[in-house]
């Protein structure tokens, strides 16, 4: 093998690869490499290899994440856990070591130890490169073992030879005298091995193919150990590292014969069991779905259709444009989308897609252009990096002020607010889990506010809900601080952290303290722990009782869990999905679940931005902050009513007919007060009026200028879930203003109508156009200050679409939203951020689909919404880390 | 060599009224104490931000133009022109944001207050100081000037290695004064053995925090992170409140209260602020005396600091001198004939023609730059001076940038083409006294100074063919 670099600057790697028994050498990046076998790995299937036998099979098709799953299909997967993600490089259809690390057996390997012990009889097959020839310990490269000197088998590298060990009545727990392949067989090339041993003892290594060492050994395998692990490239216990890549391993509970053997080799590194569906359907929406988003949505949508082409369903964009076929599944080269693409001619005055792009769209099409989704939709892909799933969550200061006083009955919320630094909105909310990071402020205030809380407890009020004798007796203190704990720390404590708040009371009572102040300084380090500031998990495992409702109720309530949520746990019968729907329906019929459900909306809607408007007094000369306040409590109140008062579905947020608000604001919305104070107004007469969008809350997102630009993003991003790029390059943003003859609406037009910008101008800006009469601070207006008339037809492109729906008036348009199944999902999905805590990707639709299914079953009504979240296994099961 | 005398005791000045004396300074020296001294220079970098850019036209004038402010440096910087970040495009969002979030990671935003990628200043960070850095030090500080709010990466110029802010932002003196200098409630208690029982609690705290940090622990990598930056911050709490408590008595001083709107109010519903020049600059100079400080008491060895925000919206006014002369009355709303968010001097940048004088334009971004200049001349003053003769200027690895190039020049790249970059000498390692046009783009520029640095780390996919750019190294 010879490595250099050719003209371009490029590390030229002449890759070995073996496709149908075939080594074909071909130079390319090792990136393309990588992506190229793996993707090959999954759409290259081959005839001969069997899956009689199969007991585990790996094909690390994932090509990124901790886990590296069981594909064999053969019981329960027996996945296994990379412990340093940092010690490999993966893409699909591989897996490299690069570094010390272990790659273990999650669960108990039961399946190799029934199978194989019931049969006496294995094979184990790899398709393997190896970094180097000088391997040795020997470096483990499959292994069922303990440590060093204790194993079921091991196949390993000895320098330039492979070697396996075999555990049976008749050899060692190390399983020695092993069987050696012949020399100069291990070398950094793909290879094939494979060790088979029958029943009567017979053994063999094959390498690519041919028998390359034998021998005998004896005995049985019922000798077994149950409690080792299955592994990859290290000893269970470290210390045997191999280097090297895997591209297959597979397990076998009978020893395959010479011809099987031979066919599996011919099959190629690259050959799966089967042309699974799920894998090609993951590689489609992983890695090609994103960049047709990226890249070519923005013209050859539903709604565009530039050409004729929408790219963005299976159907259309098979089908082909004005130009031809774009697709010619198995043939990039006679494929319209791969020509554009690979020339540079697409995207249109856009940036080029990358190599590594154009590479996996090419292949993408080569290997059969497999389709797996309805729709194309933009929106899932605005957040590609679903581990951000695994930033542990810091209380909010809200949720610090519940759980505060939920745990121990102190009201601590004046000085809270006042010491902890404000959370930001990032993402849309403010609890959005990576951005809810810590600064020198927040340790200050922990302690301060801990110290108060501890000071201000009730004690004998709050020991009343324990078993617990005020006895400064160690035995006492131990059973008080393991009673307290769990309840203020949301779970059982372990024994290393009841022995570290011991260490309190016992300075206590060497200083003279008595129960009550140790008790205190013990409470006053617990409300510090991490486990009160986080919502800490075990991030490995399957969920427990106290985890599972620790989510519930900060999901339901922002709160921690209450009595009867907690003895539930305690019970373990969280665990029953009936019991906890139980727990759930119970929840939401608290008041806590109302002003939980106010939070969202607050962060969703930005209410907060209310408190800061201050509109040009030249312009607005009526304006007061009162107003904005009025505004806010306006949403709140009619959101509260609509929502939970009236259980209506949600989407009816968009067209309830009806108003709370004072006269002051009432005033400024044109209508004549309902006498002094806060009061209904039916708006069933009332033109313009009647939903979310048409309450000053919501229109002063436009501004001063009550953009159209701003109150169409609006809409389309956080009503209809719909995404738009940016202005195309050389584009005068420069906004024109309104003159006698030409109102908002004329110059939006004039938008919509030029080339280069109504492609996009046309998805969103004539959602506002139904807004047109209410002005920046949402006072409704039949002309404008130019004494233009004003209108409040429009139309509305739901993303996805094709065609527009055209409305008449304000009431029409919110009618077409509140009907729209779009919005009702978009609610679904923005809900489900906020009880999350981070945002959505892509790989969350099919649970997400599966709530908004369940949801709107059940009515539709927030609490139903809720309901299916916190029972979906987006909630129920850990988190894919 | 001789250590130069530490030379700092000189009163420091605000660009306004504002003035810290010397008994405060001689607290500040005091407590420097408390960090790791040595005679060898520590490694420092620094991402210096300023929002809205220089056009690339404006770049190409050299220190005729708008980059006039920056000619007294010109010895000490190394000043990089046509570097693209277009790489970093994030749709349907404009470029002030995404290239701000460009500025110093090479890396598009993934999310509204997370990059891609840390930036440079973290990466030397980690490679520098593995173990940490030493006691008592504000690991990181991040802290700036800035009014318009809606995303934070806007404002906020660096990040950890998964992305998210390393430090909260200060943003205002008093802040950044509190976060650096200030003296925690929590101190030693007069009575003994509760002092003794504060030590116990928080002891008790920390072993709490070591669990999950430590090698048993059940967190996950991210989660494990954010725990550990949650320690780390306990330990400086602990060596602040415990450690330092005997002159707590002493450090009595804080700044004033600032004159200008934060938080929420600083930033209206996008509409801009009013904004009196004088007012802006006396605030921005107290907090750049306040970050200089920092980093000459040797307080702070990493972090960013931000003169405006990406995308900023202020109605300027005021009468703009340079070195006497007087370059532009500062009218925004008048000169726009426009209120709210239309009046502000960030239109100057939508309505900049090459074939025009852009007169507001530039004197917005000589202004800028005159402000970048007088923090980087306080690192490069006397008080700035480093154990081996040279100034902190020259030492340490300061990066100035913004979030456009405005680079009409291009056809399908404009705003993120050509995006101003100027670096120091980051002692000796790059050239200085130069105006160079790189023609690359800002990952490879980043990862071709942190090869310099020695962090073995590199910004940008993993795939991805890394290009050199040598022509930057001494």
């Amino acid at each position: 093998m010879v490595m250099g670099v050719n003209h371009h600057g490029i590390l030229a790697l002449p890759t070995k690869t073996a496709i149908k028994g075939r080594f074909i050498e071909f130079p390319m990046r090792p990136a393309l490499r990588t992506f190229a076998l793996g993707f090959l790995a999954l759409v290259q299937f081959a005839a001969g290899r069997t899956t009689d036998g199969l007991v585990v099979y790996y094909d690390f098709a994932d090509g990124e994440g901790k886990v590296v799953h069981d594909r064999s299909g053969a019981g329960e997967p027996l996945d296994l856990e990379i412990q340093d993600p940092n010690a490999v490089r993966r893409a699909p259809g591989e897996l490299e070591i690069t570094g010390d690390t272990k790659i273990l057996s999650k669960d108990p390997p039961n399946k190799l130890l029934d199978g194989i012990g019931e049969s006496n009889a294995l094979s184990i097959e790899a398709w393997i490169r190896p970094a180097e020839s000088m391997q040795e310990g020997p470096a483990r490269i499959v292994t069922f073992s303990k440590d060093t000197s204790n194993r079921n088998f091991t196949l390993g590298q000895d320098r330039d030879k492979y070697d396996f060990r075999l555990r049976t009545t008749k050899r060692s727990n190390n399983g020695i005298p092993s069987i050696p392949s012949n020399g100069n067989m291990a070398k950094p090339e793909i290879t094939h091995v494979v060790y088979t041993r029958d029943a009567s003892g017979n053994a063999a290594i094959f390498l690519n193919g041919k028998e390359a060492g034998k021998g005998k050994v004896p005995g049985e395998t019922r000798n077994w150990d149950k409690s080792y692990q299955l592994g990859l490239g290290n000893e269970a216990s470290g210390g045997r590292f191999w280097k090297g890549t895997f591209y297959q391993v597979a397990i076998y509970s009978r020893a395959l014969g010479p011809q099987e053997i031979k066919e599996s080799f011919e099959a190629g590194a690259n050959s799966g069991l089967a042309p699974s569906q799920e894998s090609l359907a993951r590689v489609f929406e992983s890695k090609v779905a994103p960049i047709l988003s990226e890249h070519c949505l923005e013209c050859h949508d539903s709604a565009t259709r530039k050409g004729k082409l929408d790219l963005s369903r299976k159907d259309t964009a098979f089908a082909g444009g004005r130009e031809g076929l774009a697709i010619t599944p198995g043939k990039s080269s006679e494929s319209l989308l791969w020509e554009m693409v690979q020339s540079d001619e697409m995207p249109a005055k856009r940036t080029p897609l990358s190599p590594e792009e154009k590479h996996t769209l090419k292949t993408w099409i080569d290997s059969g252009a497999e389709w797996s989704l309805e729709i194309i939709d933009p929106a899932d892909f605005r957040h590609l990096d679903a581990s951000q799933a695994s930033f542990v969550q810091r209380l909010t200061s809200r949720e610090y002020i519940d759980t505060v006083r939920h745990a121990t009955g102190v009201d601590i919320s004046e000085e809270a607010l006042a010491l902890l630094p404000k959370d930001l909105r990032a993402d849309g909310f403010s609890n959005t889990a990576y951005n809810l990071s810590v600064d020198l402020k927040h340790i200050t205030a922990y302690a301060q506010l801990a110290e108060k809380i501890a000071q201000r407890i009730d004690l004998g009020a709050f020991l009343e809900h324990f078993q617990i004798h005020r006895d400064f007796r160690d035995k006492n203190m131990g059973k008080a601080i393991t009673e307290i704990g769990k309840w203020v720390l949301r779970g059982p404590l372990a024994d290393e952290e009841l022995a570290a708040y011991l260490e309190i009371p016992s300075t206590t009572g060497r200083l003279g303290g008595n129960f009550d102040q140790a008790l205190r300084y013990v409470l006053e380090a617990m409300l510090q722990s991490p486990r009160f500031v986080y919502r800490i998990e075990r991030q490995q495992g399957s969920l427990d009782n106290y985890e599972l409702a620790s989510r519930m109720s900060y999901i339901l309530w922002g709160a921690p869990p209450d009595l009867e949520l907690f003895r539930a746990a305690g019970a373990g019968k969280l665990a029953d999905p009936e019991k906890a729907r139980e727990q759930v329906r119970r929840m939401i019929q608290n008041p806590l679940a109302i002003s939980r459900s106010q939070q969202f909306l607050y962060d969703w809607l930005n209410l907060g931005r209310l408190d800061n408007l201050r509109p040009d007094p030249k312009h607005f000369p009526g304006w007061s902050p009162q107003l904005a306040t009025e505004m806010r409590n306006e949403t709140l109140a009619y959101f509260e009513e609509v929502a939970w008062k009236q259980k209506r579905p949600l989407a009816d947020l968009l067209n309830t007919s009806l108003a709370i608000v004072p006269p002051n604001l009432a005033r400024h919305y044109g209508w004549q007060p309902k006498g002094s104070g806060t009061a209904r107004y039916s708006l069933q007469n009332i033109p313009g009026r009647g939903g979310l969008l048409t309450q000053g809350s919501v229109l002063t997102i436009g501004g001063d200028q009550a953009s159209m630009v701003s109150r169409g993003l609006f809409i389309l991003q956080d009503i209809l879930r719909g995404t738009v790029k940016d202005p195309p390059p050389c584009v005068d943003t420069t906004p024109v203003p309104e003159k006698a003859g030409l109102t908002k609406r004329g110059i939006a037009e004039q938008r919509i109508s030029n080339k280069s910008c109504g492609g996009c101008h046309a998805k969103f800006e004539p959602l506002a156009f139904g807004l047109e009469k209410f002005d920046g601070t949402g006072a409704y207006h039949e002309s404008d200050h130019f004494g233009n008339r004003l209108r409040e037809d429009g139309n509305i492109l739901v993303p996805g679409t094709s065609r527009p729906i055209a409305y008449q008036s304000v009431r029409e348009f919110m009618d077409h939203l509140a009907n729209s199944p779009r919005v009702a999902e978009s609610l679904t999905w923005k809900i489900a951020q906020f009880a999350l805590g981070r945002p959505l990707a892509a790989p969350d639709r099919p649970e997400i689909e599966k709530i908004h299914q369940a949801a709107t079953e059940a009515g539709g009504t927030y609490g139903a919404v809720l309901e299916a979240i916190v029972m979906s296994d987006l909630v129920r099961k850990r988190r894919n880390y | 060599m001789k250590t130069p005398p530490f030379q700092r005791r000189t009163f420091l000045k605000g660009g306004g009224s504002i003035a810290i004396g010397l008994p405060l300074l001689e607290e500040m020296l005091a407590t420097q104490a408390y960090c790791a001294r040595s005679k060898d220079v520590p490694v420092r970098a620094f991402n210096v931000f300023f929002g809205l850019g220089i056009p690339m036209p404006l770049q190409d004038e050299g220190f005729d133009g708008v980059m006039e402010p920056l000619k007294p440096l010109s010895e000490k910087l190394l000043i990089m022109r046509h570097i693209d970040q277009y790489r970093c495009d994030e749709k349907g969002i404009n470029a002030h944001f995404d290239g701000s979030a460009a500025a110093f990671t090479g890396e598009p935003p993934e999310g509204e207050a997370k990059s891609k990628g840390p930036s440079i200043d973290q990466v030397v960070r980690h490679a520098l100081y593995p173990e940490g850095l030493p006691s008592g030090m504000v690991p990181t500080l991040n802290a700036g000037t800035y009014f318009r709010r809606s995303r934070i990466c806007r404002y906020l110029h660096s990040y950890n290695f998964d992305g998210t802010a390393s430090a909260r932002m200060q943003e205002s003196p008093r802040e950044l004064f509190d976060r650096v200098f200030g003296t925690l409630p929590v101190t030693a208690d007069p009575d003994a053995q509760k002092a003794r029982m504060k030590r116990s609690v928080l002891d008790s705290v920390v072993s709490q925090y070591k669990h999950f940090t430590g090698a048993n622990s059940p967190l996950g990598a991210q989660s494990k992170s954010r725990v550990a930056d949650h320690l780390d911050r306990i330990r400086e709490y602990e060596q602040r409140a415990f450690s330092m408590e005997d002159r707590k008595s002493s450090l009595s001083f804080s700044p004033p209260d600032s004159k200008l709107p934060h938080g929420g109010e600083a930033d209206p519903n996008g509409q801009g602020i009013d904004m009196p020049l004088d007012k802006l600059v006396e605030e921005w100079r107290l907090l750049a005396d306040l970050y200089a400080l920092a980093i000459q008491t040797d307080r702070v060895r990493f972090g960013g600091i931000t003169f405006l925000a990406a995308g900023e919206r202020l109605r300027i006014k005021g009468s703009y001198e340079y070195n006497g002369r007087k370059i532009w009355d500062f009218d925004d709303a008048r000169q726009l004939n426009a209120s709210g968010d239309k009046g502000c001097s960030h239109e100057w940048w939508h309505k900049f023609n090459e074939k025009k004088q852009n007169e507001q334009l530039r004197a917005h971004a000589h202004m800028k730059l005159r402000e970048v200049a007088y923090f980087l001349q306080k690192l490069d003053n006397s008080d700035s001076v480093d154990a081996n003769g040279k100034t902190i200027l020259e030492n340490a690895m300061l990066t100035i940038s913004t979030e456009s190039g405005d680079g009409r020049h291009a056809n399908t790249k404009r705003e993120l083409s050509g995006v101003f970059h100027a670096i120091s000498s980051a002692n000796g390692r790059f050239k200085t006294g130069q105006i160079l046009d790189v023609n690359a783009e800002g990952l490879d520029v980043y990862n071709s100074m942190l090869q310099a640095m020695g962090a073995k780390h590199k910004l940008g996919p993993e795939a991805r063919n890394q290009r050199p750019v040598d022509v930057i190294r001494a």
